[in-house]
């Protein structure tokens, strides 16, 4: 052991969260200091206090006069009871959400046949058993109250009639808003009709003149009736579009192993990662089994464990950045530059990456050599469980360089895994501007758009509108009368997918059955329906036509029902056991040529003044699609903790360059073409020279949650460009605009919040993370809060893998019925998220180091809100759970006010006044929704703690451990968060609490938190001393 | 306070005091429901049990499944165990589990069962004179007869699921696996009667049964 006088002491770090809170300005500390921020109770809009008394005075009085007797309720039961139906007891379902070229198993509650919350499904591959924010927020988006509920066709000279319609069998026709302008009510036979009309000139024609626009698919039916379509009219055009997609990484495979595979990565068995632009564990395909995968080498009982290091070179901060050992930022553009240097590295150290003989690469200026060259010393000695990933914004080259770098480290096979590409209808840029082509020439009569919203995120110079007028039949599927509805001819309400039957590929080719949960709610079609219709030319039920296609999917069957049971057994699990194929097992590799190598440099570096912008899909929003689902926009995004809306993103330093501040209004335009404005916000971490916007705002046609939220930056986007593009400029509008973001909501003054070490550090000093404070043993009254018997609950928060997805939250929003307050609320500190996810920065502002920390309720066991409610609305229970009394509340907010870790929230206003009759529909009827003046928080799910005391009574056994699990730990991607018995020495909570890195919130206030952390671990390189952010 | 708030609030109060004498005296039965000044989160927006729903067509939350899923825990597979039929197609003879699993505490199960939802017509000796009988002098067919004797199991398993006659489907209130202990409940029945009519054949045959002392 080498004297104690040697070892360098412990670095310690300052953490902060804004770079207004680190430099003490002092809007930043008058927010901090005030429990709720300046205005936080005033009424909303115009109204002083003298005025909304007398106001109230009368409501209340009117209120008494027409509502004073208890309304009366009636039972509607069904006529005839399905077996197993048991009324307010939930039922689940297994389903698959087809997202892109993804399809990801889904587990959905259901009570009383109305789906009500989404599960990971824990068989499915792409899921086991967690599902991220975007998933989870389906549910939303299934009941929302602005989908289009009829078939309409658009007439000429506008004028909108409601004539028309299904009236019988029709869920709430009355509360359906008239048709757009424009448009004319119709019935969904009438459309077969005009389609019928329509169909014998193209039988005869062999189909020309029919174009299909398509999103993205991975289904074994939409392949198989696609083909029957193509043979059904040959001359058919088609075009798959995706404004966000593989399509990039698809190219790049098929470019160095020459045929189409489609890969996946298995994080867990690699043991040093790069990510070149990718954001692995959020913004990329399949995030959710990345995660998983990533933390499994990150989940440390002992510092002696072994751990996995992440290096990451990007342009923007994202989750994975966060994550990142190393970060190395970089424009998006000059990551190809940067991966050559490192390939030619490897080839130096005697690895054979492939390059052609006399290739020489030089590193982009500014990356140390001595970083590149550690990180392939460290590549090189883990061969086989390395890992090289590019993100899919990258260009196809860059993709083949990686899978090259991969193949020569011995990496395809264990880490990367290819398999045949099945049932795939890839996006291609290439096919839409053929079709766009031939519909400007002419050649296009009718047009079926099935699903997708082109006019909104086609790029800006395909100039799709010009196009689309020259077709004279439009018909769109859609979800929604969104921006392309408007242009069609005809618009069918397209059935959402926990509607209608379909099936799904997963990535690595595992098959499942897409299954409705619920009739159609505005007796929408799916694809797979009108499809048949086109394709078979007859009307067909999904269920038939998915079930057709799984004959062929499901062994031959030997007895009369032996294919449905089969079938059963797919839905009732999820998926299909051992339908992926074998990954590839001999790939055999093409070497790369100079031209193909000489395209990633091509365009590194942008004109001196000038910006690289990058384009990213909202974690929210996605693409635009989730625009009208209010609980995305209103969650926070995981690094610039902005809600509803975008912004400019900029390095502090460019920000300062070009002398903006936050929430500056900036005009950013490409070239010398169109240009948009947006709001600057200030990301510390981002790569300089780099601004960075978010897909999927500014919709004009989203709905009343998403019209109008945020800018529109897809007039900047074009092909070829789709990922990022050099050239962009960026100058100040003089313009103020307001921003909703959270990142100074609800701190804790700076004290020791978040811990962490290196894990030489740790090894060092193993118990680091415990308190340096004296922690009163008992607490201020001197109680021993916490009974012998019976289960106590606790949790345990690991942040050494929390990579800040916010699916936890999500995730206790729809299980708690958490309100949504809308933008101007939060910018009032109002927001309602029982879990908040806090993300510190530490060190230089340029170069950040990033902790996510999850902050529910600690359930203190001495807890101060209690000491101080005037009217015992918040007391404990006997199995040690802080506990709401709603009715008891009067509103005093004491509690708050006397909470260290500010997790209570308060409803200011009646956020569910106004919700409309199917949103109601998305309520989790086991919890109350609170009306205005009652102050809510975390309650440890015990509406999920009953229900399984139940189950474990009817099944007359003991609660297990792992019977109760809170929704945001079932969801949780890494399993960072657990929740069990203190009083069961086995649980895994215990076992976690054991460990010498936990440590409590806040320790010495003794008020004895039975929510605990685990301090965060950092796996630098040694031999790369200095900042880990470069 | 300005004059007109002051007027405003004696107006609300003026109105309060009417609520409260038009409330009526106490103590008097009223067919209305009762008065409740403060909702407090009573009515809740989100779509109860059983409740009324103002959105969907017929006026229910509650939705049937649609036809052909299967939930988690629910599958089921064309097996006798589900069906009561055989590969060919014809009733199971007898009850397809495993016979350890049917032991005294699945026939008392049976038995439970079969007080509850087939006693009140069949009668809990499974004669047939119910309460149907006692009050409608409707009669359902006793148990204790050869053709029922006979019958195979999988016959009374598919009685109980789809009906027969006057009964409806009991598919809905008793599980599958309630079903058969029902049955299992039923032979035991039809055992013990048949035991105690050969023993009253014997008695009356002979005064003192054999053996006896």
């Amino acid at each position: 052991m080498p004297p104690v006088s040697a070892e360098p002491a412990r670095r310690e770090r300052e953490h902060w969260r804004s770079l207004e809170q680190r430099s003490g300005t002092t809007g930043a500390r008058a927010f901090r200091e005030r429990e709720f921020p300046a205005g936080a109770s005033e009424p909303p809009q115009g109204l002083d206090r003298r005025t909304l008394v007398q106001l109230l005075g009368a409501t209340l009085s009117l209120a008494g006069l027409a509502a004073c007797r208890r309304p009366v309720e009636t039972i509607v039961p069904l006529v005839t009871p399905p077996e197993n139906l048991v009324p307010g007891v939930a039922k689940r379902y297994a389903t698959t959400m087809p997202f892109g070229c993804a399809g990801y198993g889904l587990v959905v509650e259901s009570h009383e046949g109305r789906p009500t919350k989404i599960e990971g499904n824990e068989l499915h591959p792409a899921n086991r058993g967690s599902a991220s924010a975007q998933m989870q927020a389906a549910i939303l988006g299934l009941y929302d109250p602005d989908r289009s509920q009829h078939v309409l066709q658009g007439v000429a000279g506008g004028g909108a009639s409601a004539t028309g319609g299904e009236a019988a069998g029709e869920n709430a026709a009355r509360l359906a808003p008239p048709p757009a302008a424009g448009f004319e009510r119709r019935a969904w036979s009438d459309f077969v009709a005009a389609w019928k009309a329509l169909e014998p000139g193209y039988l005869a024609s062999g189909g020309a003149g029919l174009a299909i626009l398509a999103p993205a698919w991975s289904s074994p039916t939409l392949f198989r009736l696609a083909g029957a379509l193509r043979q059904r009219f040959p001359q058919l055009r088609w075009a798959t579009w995706e404004p966000v997609s593989e399509e990039n990484a698809l190219a790049g495979v098929a470019l160095a192993a020459g045929r189409r595979l489609r890969p996946t990565y298995d994080l867990g068995a690699a043991r040093v990662l790069l990510s070149l632009d990718a954001d692995l564990l959020l913004g990329e395909s399949d995030a959710v089994a990345q995660a998983r995968g990533f933390a499994a080498g990150r989940q440390l009982a002992t510092e002696n464990d072994p751990m996995n290091r992440l290096w990451v070179v990007e342009s923007a901060l994202t989750t994975t950045g966060a994550m990142a050992d190393h970060r190395l930022r970089l424009a998006s553009g000059k990551v190809g530059a940067f991966a050559l240097a490192l390939a030619a590295q490897l080839e130096g150290a005697g690895v054979s990456v492939g390059l052609p003989s006399g290739f020489s690469a030089e590193a982009p200026a500014g990356v140390p050599a001595r970083w590149i060259e550690t990180l392939a010393g460290d590549l090189a000695a883990h061969p086989g469980s390395g890992l090289v990933v590019a993100g899919r914004d990258q260009p196809a080259a860059l993709h083949a360089l990686a899978l090259a770098i991969n193949g020569a480290l011995g990496n395809v096979g264990t880490t990367v895994l290819l398999h045949e590409a099945g049932d795939l209808l890839a996006p291609s840029t290439a096919e839409l501007d053929g079709l766009l082509d031939a519909m400007r020439g002419g050649e296009v009569s009718t047009l079926f758009v099935l699903g997708g919203n082109p006019v909104y995120d086609a790029p800006a110079d395909f100039d799709l509108r010009s196009a689309l007028a020259k077709v004279a039949n439009v018909v769109h599927l859609g979800l929604a009368v969104d921006e392309t509805a408007e242009r069609a001819h005809w618009h069918l309400p397209e059935a959402h997918f926990l509607e209608a039957w379909g099936d799904c590929r997963a990535a690595d080719g595992t098959a499942s059955v897409v299954q409705p949960l619920i009739a159609p709610l505005f007796g929408g079609h799916s694809a797979v329906e009108l499809l048949c219709l086109l394709a078979v030319g007859e009307e067909q039920s999904g269920y038939d036509a998915v079930r057709e296609t799984w004959s062929a999917l499901l062994p031959t069957p030997v007895g009369p029902f032996d294919f449905d049971d089969a079938f059963n057994r797919v839905l009732h699990d999820g998926l299909l056991a051992g339908s992926a194929p074998a990954p590839v097992e001999a790939l055999r590799l093409y070497p790369l040529s100079t031209e193909t190598l000489a395209a990633l440099t091509a365009d590194a570096e942008a004109a001196p003044g000038t910006l690289e912008l990058v384009f990213r899909p909202s974690p929210a929003t996605h693409d635009g699609r989730h625009a009208n689902i209010a609980w995305l926009q209103e969650l926070p995004d995981a690094v610039s903790k902005l809600t509803w809306g975008n912004a400019a993103l900029l390095s502090p330093r460019t920000a300062a360059r070009l002398g903006l501040e936050n929430e500056d209004g900036a005009r950013l335009r490409l070239d010398a073409g169109a240009a948009v404005e947006l709001p600057v916000w200030i990301v510390p971490g981002q790569a300089d020279e780099t601004v960075v916007v978010h897909l999927g705002y500014g919709r004009r046609a989203a709905g009343r949650v998403g019209t109008g939220v945020g800018v529109d930056v897809y007039p900047l986007r074009r092909s070829g460009h789709l990922g990022f593009v050099a050239g962009a400029t960026l100058e100040p509008t003089g313009r103020r605009h307001r921003i909703a973001q959270t990142q100074d909501h609800g701190t804790m003054e700076g004290r020791s919040i978040v811990r962490e070490a290196s894990l030489a550090e740790w090894r060092r000093e193993p118990g680091f993370a415990r308190e340096k404070v004296e922690i009163p043993e008992e607490g201020p009254r001197g109680e021993e809060r916490r009974p012998a018997d019976g289960p106590q609950w606790a949790m345990s928060v690991d942040l050494n893998v929390c990579t800040g997805c916010n699916a936890c939250v999500l995730a206790c929003q729809s299980e708690n019925n958490v309100p949504v307050v809308g933008p101007e609320q939060v910018r009032r500190g109002r927001e309602m998220h029982w879990l908040r996810v806090d993300r510190y920065f530490s060190g230089a502002p340029e170069r950040p180091e990033v902790v996510f920390q999850p902050v529910p309720c600690m359930h203190c066991e001495n807890a101060p809100c209690e000491q101080v409610c005037p009217v015992a609305a918040t007391v404990h229970t006997g199995d040690g759970l802080n506990a709401m009394v709603y009715n008891r509340c009067i509103g005093s907010r004491s509690c708050s006010n006397n909470c260290p870790y500010k997790v209570r929230r308060f409803n200011f206003l009646d956020y569910a006044e106004d919700t409309p009759e199917v949103v109601k529909l998305a309520a989790n009827p086991e919890v109350t929704v609170r009306s205005r003046g009652v102050m809510e928080k975390c309650t440890y799910c015990v509406q999920r703690i009953q229900r399984a005391r139940v189950d474990a009574k009817m099944a007359e056994r003991p609660l297990a451990d792992g019977d109760v699990r809170t929704a945001c730990q079932q969801t949780c991607p890494t399993q960072a968060i657990v929740f069990g018995d203190l009083h069961e020495p086995g649980a895994q909570v215990n076992e976690r609490k054991r460990r010498n890195r936990n440590y409590l919130l806040l320790a010495e206030l003794g008020v004895r938190p039975r929510t605990s952390y685990l301090a965060r671990i950092r796996n630098p390189h040694p031999d790369l001393a200095g900042d880990p952010v470069i | 306070m300005p004059p007109s708030a002051r007027s405003r609030l004696i107006g609300a109060g003026l109105i309060l005091a009417a609520v409260a004498l038009a409330a009526g005296p106490r103590g008097r039965a009223s067919s209305r429901p009762p008065i409740r000044a403060h909702a407090d989160m009573d009515v809740q927006p989100r779509a109860e049990a059983q409740a009324a729903s103002a959105f969907f067509y017929d006026g229910a939350t509650l939705r049937p499944p649609v036809a052909g899923t299967v939930a988690r825990g629910e599958l089921r597979d064309s097996g006798p165990y589900w069906t009561g039929l055989d590969a060919a197609g014809d009733f199971v003879a007898t009850i397809p589990m495993a016979p350890q699993a049917l032991d005294d505490a699945f026939r008392e199960r049976g038995r439970r069962r079969f007080e509850i939802y087939c006693g009140p017509c069949h009668d809990r000796n499974g004669d047939g004179k119910g309460i149907l009988f006692e009050r409608a002098k409707t009669r359902t067919p006793s148990f204790h007869q050869d053709r029922l004797r006979q019958a195979p199991d999988g016959y009374i398993f598919g009685i109980i699921t789809g009906g027969f006659g006057l009964m409806p489907s009991y598919a809905y209130p008793i599980p599958v696996a309630d079903r058969w202990a029902i049955i299992a409940h039923l032979r035991e029945l039809q055992a013990r009667h048949a035991t105690r009519a050969e023993g009253a054949e014997a008695g009356s045959a002979a005064q003192s049964p054999p053996g006896a002392p």
